[in-house]
């Protein structure tokens, strides 16, 4: 009976069918106009240290959201990044870490590209770091404009990765992948929290992977973070395994919740959890263990 | 503002409370009662029983039940109910008596042309209940509905003080509550998750419900363990006289039922089910594509739901029902290279109920239920797997009792007991070779509990009182909740065509939804009031007035509210919800309050029917600083995402012909609250590269999106019968008739130089979710 009902009526359905389909082809995301209430910059600090390295951070300021560079304050100027994108930069501001032992050291204003990594930097150091597990550190940033950066970092501990393997699928051609097994255990009489990177080639920010995990559910024991069917033959893939504390990963989650919320209407927007007072950014001291495989 | 709207609330509740009493002369009476049937033997819920003579009636309850206490000797009485033939009969009264009446359908096409409602407006402005809506499925089968699904959530939406949660979204927020402070109850029997896809559908099959009744405020005894609303969802009984196939096919998905007698007249059953075909077109598409080198396939996803009711005379005075849901949504993928990852989620519940009649003046109620929804997500690669999931189990009785000890007095009272297991949180991955094995599982139990009774006094022909208390409490481990809840409705008569009107309700909710979404997802957990989490607490006056107007064809009502919760719930930032097991440690605690008024003009009678409704209406909450947290919006009062200042609806239902009935049905509310970010910065991270813009959202639900508006066509074409004697038609929809882009949501992006790639600048996008969408669907019975 449906078939003949179908059969019958088949040229008026094709009819609502096609009308379905124009009407779905038309655009269905459109500029906005959206006039954004007043925002204040703010400072923002990016600062990591690591044992054995010179240190170096970037001072900015946050701007208002659709800000394409005009409004800028006396006191900063705009950096013009290779791709476009530009960045404000005060140029009042100094900068000093507080050593361990609680001895002032001064990072000079030297705009500049790092280099050795091709990181951004305004404020760098004379002398490398010497940065042992449980020192701590601090940091002082402020611009002649009454804006005062304050941050305490203390160093982690080294987690030594286990082991790290892949295994390939039975496919062959474009299909053949594998995943990718990294594995560290937990020390037990702590709260602890990682971050695990896996790259292709050199790391650098185009990360394979990039997970931010806590112990909660594996305390004290062997963890092991497995990947997908992601990786060619031939691949040279390069883990790197942070351990890091609980301010570090907390910003870290609420920079990803604030990024994910823009353009995901299911997900509530997060403010931003900064490692530091005063302003927005992160302080922290990097510990990490690394392996590099190359997938035959 | 809202204290003068308290005051001029709770000054019209005390005058409608303290208004004297006329006394009802003393005089002989006896109880009528008995049952309202269709001529295919289901119960008709809603109909009117009268003697127009005497200015007295009633209406049928759910079951089809009615019992009316009139003077002794004979009395004409009338029996009506839209879409069948009004019945008179002379009752010679000289005690108690029993008798039934079955009404003769004034149509007999698939029901679908009948637009009116079931209540008459008159019963509707001398009822003491305000605040309810009630709606028959005959009008959701008419009117306009995306992608021709008929939903009758969606269609609730169109009623006053009820918004939804977005575009295309089945949830329910009423008079500024959460969506998971609705009871929504299927044959008595809560349902967790209404929703299919992401809230896109409603759970509730078309072809197998009776009816819903969606109470706002004034909320019966009978009733709890929800703070803002009780959706009452029946199912209908099957045809008592002959087998009977129904069904549907859509764009979408495709219905079927079959229902008849059982033991010729002593009882019925009705099975009911539906599928959708989305991954029957993605397979075919998938392996179409399948040789292309970049292309991704797309997940499987259908979702199906069966329903399932039978009722059976057991004797003159036992009747037993029965109920069953199945539902399930499910995700699937397997990709190429050996990823296999499935998600599943549904809901599942049973009852049976056993009436007695011990007379006419008492009926008992017995029932058992169980009702549980579950979702599970998993994936594998090789030999490892993971697993997430959680579930709520609910086993529960109910004692209900209806006493009618005279014509002044309709007392209801009972007891309910669940047994609620939460299963929170399950994690699990593992791998073959023991290399990985992390467990985690945070159950709980809980039980809630609650006895009511009520009592409608007809203190004089102008005063109806309605009174209740519940008192109820809830046990999980060894923290123990309790209170007592009471509930008052009155209504006052002004004129025979004017009433005045007033309710308190006090409501508790054990229960509760967590979730860090602004949208409810299936991922959502229920979990108990316990340890730091108290439960939720709301309490609502409401005043209006009800005019019948044009000779009884229009009732105008316009209400006035106002609702303040404690105890609500929200999350800190950043909330880890899965699989932990220190989840109290991740709530905020707050208040919220709404208060509104609601503009209702309704026709139910003649070929043009349907409704205006307006709403006015503000919702607020306020999380103040607390656990080491700045609290929500820095502690500033906050308007949460389905405030909407303005919400205007039309509804017209017209029968152009015997054959042909048009529908239409426009939306306009105020632009929903969003958060946006006001600035952003940039981060580099730890490696050189691509720098990232941060946003920074300094306060919640700030910024409002444009406002929604939208016209919805449809018809109902009868086809002539076939030549096995069914019943045919097609129903046409148009969804969003002059195809306005409705925002969605909004979100930020970067402009890019075509030719170099390079940034220029950021603009905002406003993306919208349907355009105009045309439908048809093809209904038969035979």
């Amino acid at each position: 009976m449906f078939s003949r009902i179908i059969k019958k009526h088949a040229g008026f359905l094709g009819l609502v069918g096609g009308i379905t389909l124009l009407a779905g082809c038309g655009k269905l995301q459109n500029d906005a106009n959206v006039p954004l209430p007043y925002y204040a910059n703010q400072l923002v600090a990016e600062c990591y240290l690591e044992n054995g390295k010179v240190p170096a951070l970037t001072v900015t300021e946050s701007v208002p959201y659709l800000d394409d560079g005009q409004a800028i304050a006396a006191g900063s100027q705009v950096l013009a990044l290779p791709n476009g994108q530009t960045v404000q930069l005060p140029t009042d501001v100094t900068v000093t870490l507080t050593l361990p032992g609680g001895q002032p050291m001064p990072l000079r204003f030297s705009p500049g590209v790092d280099a050795a990594t091709g990181k951004y930097h305004t404020h760098i150091g004379s002398t490398p770091l010497v940065a042992q597990a449980g020192q701590q550190f601090g940091l002082d940033v402020q611009d002649k404009r009454g804006r005062h950066i304050t941050g305490t970092a203390i160093v982690p501990t080294f987690i030594p990765i286990d082991s790290v393997k892949y295994k390939f699928n039975d496919l062959t051609g474009d299909n053949k992948k594998a995943y990718f097994v990294t594995k560290w255990t937990d020390p037990g009489a702590t709260t602890d929290f990682y971050r695990l990177q896996l790259h292709k080639g050199k790391p650098a920010n185009n990360t394979e992977t990039d997970n931010d995990i806590s112990d909660k559910l594996f305390n004290g024991q062997s963890y092991a973070q497995v990947t997908t069917y992601r990786f060619k033959p031939n691949d040279t893939v390069t883990a790197t395994l942070y351990h890091v504390d609980s301010l570090y990963y907390d910003f870290r989650q609420s920079t990803r919740n604030a990024r994910n919320a823009n353009g995901n209407p299911f997900a509530q927007p997060s403010a931003i959890h900064s490692t530091v007072q005063g302003g927005l950014g992160v302080f922290s001291v990097l510990v990490s263990d690394t392996r590099t495989v190359y997938l035959k | 503002m809202f204290r003068v709207l308290r005051f001029y609330i709770v000054s019209s509740l005390c005058s409608l409370f303290f208004s004297l009493p006329q006394h009802v002369a003393a005089q002989t009476r006896h109880i009528l009662s008995g049952v309202v049937r269709g001529d295919d033997g289901t119960a008709l819920p809603g109909a009117s029983v009268a003697v127009p003579a005497l200015g007295l009636g009633t209406t049928t309850e759910t079951d089809g039940k009615f019992s009316l206490p009139l003077p002794e000797g004979p009395q004409q009485v009338t029996v009506s109910f839209v879409g069948y033939a009004t019945q008179s009969l002379t009752v010679a009264l000289h005690r108690n008596q029993q008798h039934s009446f079955t009404l003769v359908a004034s149509t007999n096409e698939l029901g679908e042309v009948v637009v009116q409602g079931q209540q008459t407006l008159r019963e509707k402005l001398q009822s003491t209940q305000m605040g309810v809506e009630h709606l028959s499925i005959r009008e959701a089968k008419l009117l306009p509905a995306l992608f021709g699904e008929v939903d009758i959530l969606k269609t609730l939406q169109l009623k006053p003080g009820v918004q939804s949660g977005g575009e295309g979204s089945s949830g329910l927020f009423v008079r500024g509550g959460g969506s998971d402070q609705n009871l929504v109850l299927l044959d008595n029997v809560l349902v967790y998750n209404p929703n299919h896809l992401f809230g896109l559908f409603s759970v509730f099959n078309p072809d197998a419900v009776q009816s819903v009744d969606l109470y706002k405020s004034g909320f019966p005894a009978q009733f709890g363990g929800r703070l803002s609303s009780v959706v009452d969802v029946k199912l209908r009984e099957g045809d008592r006289q002959k087998f009977v196939t129904t069904g549907g096919i859509g764009l979408i998905s495709s219905r079927l039922s079959f229902e008849g007698p059982i033991q010729q007249g002593k009882g019925s059953f009705i099975v009911s089910g539906r599928r959708t075909y989305f991954d029957i077109f993605t397979r075919a598409l998938n392996r179409a594509n399948a040789h292309k080198e970049d292309y991704s396939p797309i997940p499987d996803y259908y979702f199906y739901d069966f329903n399932a009711k039978g009722n059976y005379k057991l004797g003159e005075k036992d009747e037993v029902f029965f109920t069953g849901y199945l539902g399930r949504d499910v995700f699937g993928f397997t990709s190429p290279n050996g990823f296999t990852a499935a998600f599943t989620w549904g809901n599942t519940l049973g009852a049976l109920r056993w009436q007695h009649v011990f007379s006419p003046r008492l009926t008992m109620n017995n029932s058992v239920g169980v009702t549980s929804y579950k979702y599970n997500l998993g994936n594998s690669v090789d030999q490892f797997s993971f697993n997430l999931g959680s579930t709520i189990l609910d086993y529960s009785g109910h004692s209900d009792f209806d006493y009618v000890p005279n014509d002044r007095h309709t007392i209801k009272f009972g007891a309910v007991l669940t047994h609620h297991d939460f299963g929170v949180g399950r994690l699990q991955r593992s791998s073959q070779d023991n290399s990985v094995n992390i467990n985690a599982d945070v159950n709980y139990t809980g039980a809630e509990g609650g006895i009511y009774v009520s009592d409608n006094i007809k203190a004089s022909d102008k005063l109806q009182l309605e009174g209740g208390l519940r008192l109820t409490g809830f046990q999980s481990g060894t923290d123990h909740y309790g209170g007592l809840e009471p509930r008052a409705s009155a209504r006052y008569s002004l004129s025979d065509k004017i009433s005045l009107k007033g309710s308190y309700a006090l409501m508790y909710q054990y229960v509760h939804l967590v979730s860090n979404s602004g949208a409810s997802l299936p991922t959502d957990i229920w979990y108990p009031s316990r340890l730091s989490v108290k439960p939720e607490r709301s309490q609502q006056v409401s005043t209006g007035l009800s005019f019948l107007l044009g000779g009884g064809q229009f009732l105008l009502t316009d209400e006035i509210y106002y609702k303040w919760s404690q105890n609500q719930i929200d999350f800190k930032d950043g909330a880890q919800i899965f699989a932990n097991n220190d989840l109290n440690s991740q709530f905020l605690f707050g208040h919220g309050w709404a208060y509104g008024n609601e503009l209702y003009l309704e026709k139910k009678t003649g070929k043009t029917t349907g409704w205006v409704g307006y709403t006015l209406a503000w919702t607020k909450r306020n999380f103040p600083p607390q656990l080491g947290t700045t609290g929500i919006n820095n502690g500033q009062d906050f308007y949460p995402n389905y405030d909407r200042r303005h919400n205007l609806t039309v509804v017209v239902m017209h029968e152009l012909s015997t054959r042909i009935s048009l529908t239409a049905s426009f939306v306009y509310t105020s632009g929903a609250p969003t958060t946006l970010p006001l600035g952003r910065f940039a981060l580099q991270d730890i490696y050189q590269g691509g720098i990232q813009a941060v946003p920074v959202y300094p306060d919640r639900n700030s910024y409002r999106m444009i406002p929604y508006h939208r016209l919805d066509l449809g018809m109902v074409y009868k086809l002539a019968p076939s030549r096995m004697g069914g019943e045919r038609d097609l129903t046409f929809s148009i969804y969003n008739a002059y195809n306005r882009r409705n925002a969605y949501f909004i979100y930020f992006e970067q402009i890019r130089d075509k030719t170099t790639d390079m940034v220029t600048g950021y603009k905002a996008q406003q993306v919208s979710l349907f355009p105009l969408i045309p439908s048809v669907t093809y209904n038969f019975k035979f």
